[in-house]
């Protein structure tokens, strides 16, 4: 009995709760399109979209080339900066991934 | 009558290795759930012996058995109504006296007692040598010698148990003399000497002793089973008088101080000091710094630091190394279910995603729960634990918390990032019931990390010259809330809860040992898969149904297939010479945009250049012509082949986005969001702010997400801040400041809730755990946009008066003192 009014009140108030806090890992990949671009895409391990994340583009020094968000399809596109470079996701503190340009290929 | 197995209680007093006895006897067999109502857990386990059954019961580490508090009521409880075959006691051989006073009140209740002298190395280090034989002797019962964190003993204590619950000896000698008590309590007994079915059940001697003490939990028994209660006890409470006039002394304290004096005989007799006290000096010594009025905080700001930096941060880390093992498991179930159409996925398929969506979510969090619980482990083992307690008790007993709130409060995000889950899972620790339900009530208030993403995405549009200042707020409001609240609770709701004065003995430090505490970490885990997954699981499949149903309308789907056939033509006709294109079927589209899919999921994943070109050699081993089209390389027609279809997979994915928002806004989720507007308009949400809000928290989907899909989209490449803040002309700072502090207030996650419901026992406090932030939320957001607006406030002057309006109530409650029972 117990059980059963413990499982309607999850289906009740469930649906105002689920994974909206389940840990979120970030997740980022990049490859070069092989025309001079490079493509990011990013989300988080839930499932979650990863739709207007901050990406920036940076060079050695840590200067920004780039600063841009992510589109709806969680895709963001830029031209490769020429000399070494990095680019980062950043969804906020603890979301922040890091990806060297070396090991964006195509 | 049925005939019970042998079970065996574990009893004793905290800090001697109770639980390192339960693991050890009971391994991996364990079962962990609430005593009916109330906070305290209780832990069952079984072992083999000699090929019959053992049931192992761990009872709450406590100092005394008597009815108060709780959780020395549970163990006596159980004691007297379960009757466990066995009751081993284990006892800090290093602190013999003081535990004996435990054991002398075991055999007082006529329990059949092994006493399990655990630690033995920490005494034999100290100098301090025992005659276990004696011992043994003088208390009429069996004494094992043991270290059960290395395993030395175990066997002769298994022996022992096996051993005593086969002979039927029982134990019929007077632990404790009470000297000029002994012929009051004589008549008591006599007045229990008729009632052969009371007697057979509790001993006589014990219960006159606790009708000399006045205690309630032998009151009650009397009135229930005693054929003419209201004499006996009038009989015990006139001897009580006499005693006391007498003596001039209050019985209880009589009877206490006998029993020290017994435990101070028998440990005299039984123990030998050899070397001096110089080897008992060394956790004095430590504790002379780490305990140090000023040194002490700091070196706890340290450890929390710690134990929030290594869990939290590096465990999200960890993370990104397990998590492509769960993303594998992931595609398993996607290759094997139904593959989706170019705009309709079969309900199976989006049923089993969801679904393994929802568990790998959970699952995602080990990583960070081993660490967490390895590294509490190690404080516990090592006795760090009650001394942090201790330094901070007198801040949070001020709101109503306990000095053992605080592990929780930092897992839960005191600063910015944390996680509910472990947070409400280790409330546990906190030994008085209404500071762990106050404690566990307030951390879903606190920062947890998933709510940090819509923060930056607000006040990156809202606040964007003052993005420091907002964050602070946003990082300290929480805790400025929660203080307060949980006073509040303490004085309200959790009124009637029973506190316990914080009496807490501070032990020996311990080197803990790795076996030890990747065990205890190991195990707690197991809990938590044990426990969340399948619940979170059941809830997945209902939120689903919620969120899917009722669904499009015919003529909204006869829409998005018009809509389909037009970019499938606009692809044909761009493509309609290409080679690598031009003698597709439908079918084969389809496919190739599976590939697609396939081919950028695997990429997501792949590290490094020798990773990435190994997938691009399987990937055109497996479909050569598809491969030319998604790496084109410097082809000029495959190239032109490779533009079109990219630009039919983009508006295959803006379809798809459609329809889902679409079914979202008519699902009986979003019909909710509706009946909701009249409410939360004053909190300045309208409607599809409601249903944005509540299919984030439903759906797995980040609130940013979903406030992206929010704002429709007028120009290609548009921004979501500069659509956000076009496409809602009237989305001002306040209604930012508003929705941010309502999502600081909203209770995080499912998982949480589950945790809230295991660890208070009870669905009411879940519910009420869901329910008060959310109330509490639409007020402040109301409180800020209704009261904003009529001022005429700025956001920012918005967020400055209420932080200081928190700012006063926190310190405000922090002066109000909560009615203790304890003088």
């Amino acid at each position: 009995m117990k059980k059963g009014l413990f499982l309607i009140g999850l289906m009740f108030f469930g649906l105002f709760q689920a994974g909206q806090s389940i840990a979120h890992t970030p997740l980022c990949s990049c490859y070069d399109n092989g025309d001079g671009t490079i493509t990011c895409e990013g989300g988080f391990s839930d499932g979650s979209s990863a739709a207007g994340v901050e990406m920036r583009v940076l060079d050695s020094s840590g200067k920004v080339l780039v600063k841009d968000r992510m589109d709806e399809d969680s895709e963001f596109t830029c031209k490769r900066p020429d000399a070494p470079y990095k680019v980062q996701f950043d969804a906020g503190p603890g979301h922040l991934v890091e990806i060297n340009g070396r090991d964006i290929v195509e | 009558m049925k005939k019970k197995k042998a079970i065996v209680a574990l009893a004793g007093q905290p800090n001697c290795g109770k639980s390192t006895l339960f693991n050890a006897l009971t391994g991996a067999s364990q079962h962990v759930a609430n005593y009916p109502g109330i906070t305290v857990e209780k832990k069952t386990g079984t072992y083999r012996y000699n090929g019959a059954r053992v049931g192992v019961v761990d009872l709450p580490g406590t100092y005394s058995l008597t009815s108060y508090p709780l959780e020395e009521r549970v163990s006596r409880d159980f004691l007297i109504q379960e009757k466990p075959s066995i009751v081993v006691n284990v006892a800090d051989a290093s602190n013999l006296k003081r535990n004996l006073c435990f054991t002398l009140q075991l055999l007082e209740m006529g329990a059949r007692v092994i006493l399990d002298l655990n630690m033995m190395d920490v005494a034999e280090r100290r100098g301090i040598e025992i005659d276990c034989e004696k011992l043994g002797r003088r208390l009429g019962i069996e004494v094992v010698p043991t270290v059960i964190k290395n395993g030395r003993g175990r066997s002769e204590l298994l022996e022992a148990i096996h051993r005593a619950s086969n002979s039927r000896k029982r134990i019929d000698h007077l632990p404790v003399e009470y000297k000029s008590m002994e012929p009051l309590l004589k008549e008591i007994e006599e007045g229990l000497s008729g009632e052969k079915a009371l007697i057979e059940h509790y001993p006589a001697r014990w219960l006159a002793v606790k009708l000399m003490e006045n205690d309630n939990g032998a009151r009650i028994i009397i009135r229930r089973s005693h054929s003419n209660p209201d004499e006996l006890l009038e009989l015990a409470l006139k001897k009580r008088q006499e005693f006391e006039s007498m003596h001039g002394e209050v019985p209880e304290r009589h009877i206490a101080y006998c029993r020290i004096q017994a435990s101070e005989e028998i440990s005299r007799e039984c123990v030998m000091h050899s070397a001096g006290p110089a080897a008992a000096t060394l956790s004095d010594r430590i504790d002379r710094i780490v305990c140090n009025r000023f040194l002490g905080p700091l070196i706890l700001v340290g450890v929390i630091y710690l134990l929030y930096y290594l869990s939290i941060v590096q465990g999200y880390n960890v993370t990104n190394y397990t998590w492509p093992f769960l993303a594998k498991l992931r595609e398993l179930v996607e290759s094997i279910m139904p593959a989706p159409g170019f705009i309709d996925e079969p309900l199976m398929r989006a049923l089993a995603l969801w679904f393994m969506d929802s568990i790998n979510a959970l699952l995602n969090y080990i990583p960070i729960f081993l660490i967490l619980f390895s590294l509490i482990a190690l404080l516990e083992d090592s006795g760090y634990m009650p001394r942090m307690a201790f330094i901070l008790d007198r801040i949070f007993q001020r709101f109503g918390l306990h000095g053992q709130s605080t592990l929780p409060m930092v897992l839960g995000g005191i600063y910015v990032g944390g996680c509910a889950v472990p947070a409400v899972m280790s409330c546990k620790g906190i030994p008085d019931e209404r500071s762990r339900l106050a404690t566990m009530l307030v951390i879903p208030m606190l920062n947890c990390l998933a709510k940090v993403p819509l923060y930056v995405l607000l006040i990156n549009i809202y606040f964007a010259g003052h993005k420091g200042l907002a964050m602070f707020f946003i990082s300290t409001v929480s805790i400025l809330i929660a203080l307060p609240v949980a006073k509040v609770l303490t004085l309200t709701v959790l009124r009637g809860k029973e506190t316990a004065p914080f009496i807490m003995e501070i032990p020996p430090y311990h080197m803990p040992t790795i076996k030890g505490v990747l065990k205890r970490a190991i195990e707690r885990v197991w809990i938590f898969i044990r426990k969340i997954v399948t619940i979170v699981a059941a809830v997945a499949v209902i939120i689903f149904v919620l969120l899917q149903f009722p669904g499009l309308d015919n003529g909204r789907k006869a829409h998005y297939d018009a809509e389909k056939e037009k970019a499938i033509a606009a692809f044909y006709k761009k493509t309609l010479d290409n080679p690598y294109v031009g003698q597709f079927c439908e079918k084969e589209l389809m496919a190739l945009i599976l590939y697609w899919d396939e081919y950028k999921s695997a990429k997501m994943r792949a590290n490094g250049k020798e990773a990435t070109q190994a997938l691009n050699r399987k990937f055109e081993k497996q479909n050569p012509a598809f491969f030319k089209i998604v790496r084109p390389g410097t082809d000029r027609a495959a190239k032109k082949a490779n533009r079109a279809f990219k630009k039919l997979v983009k508006k295959r994915k803006g379809l798809l986005r459609e329809i889902k928002k679409e079914r979202i806004d008519n699902s009986f989720l979003g019909q909710i969001g509706r009946i909701m507007e009249p409410a939360t308009r004053w909190a300045g949400f309208n409607w599809r702010v409601n249903v944005a809000l509540l299919s984030a928290f439903a759906a797995k989907e980040s609130s940013v997400a979903t406030l992206g899909v929010l704002y429709q989209q007028e120009e290609d490449g548009e921004t979501l801040e500069s659509r956000m803040a076009k496409g809602e002309t009237d989305f001002t700072p306040l209604h930012a400041l508003a929705l941010m502090l309502f999502m600081v207030l909203y209770p995080p996650c499912i998982a949480t809730m589950i945790m809230v419901k295991i660890q208070s026992g009870s669905v009411k406090w879940m519910f009420f755990s869901l329910l008060y932030p959310m109330v509490l939320g639409v007020i402040a957001a109301t409180l800020v946009f209704t009261g904003g607006s009529a001022l005429g406030l700025s956001g920012l002057q918005a967020m400055f008066a209420f932080y200081g309006l928190v700012l006063a109530l926190t310190v405000a409650m922090g002066l109000i003192k909560n009615r203790s029972e304890f003088k």
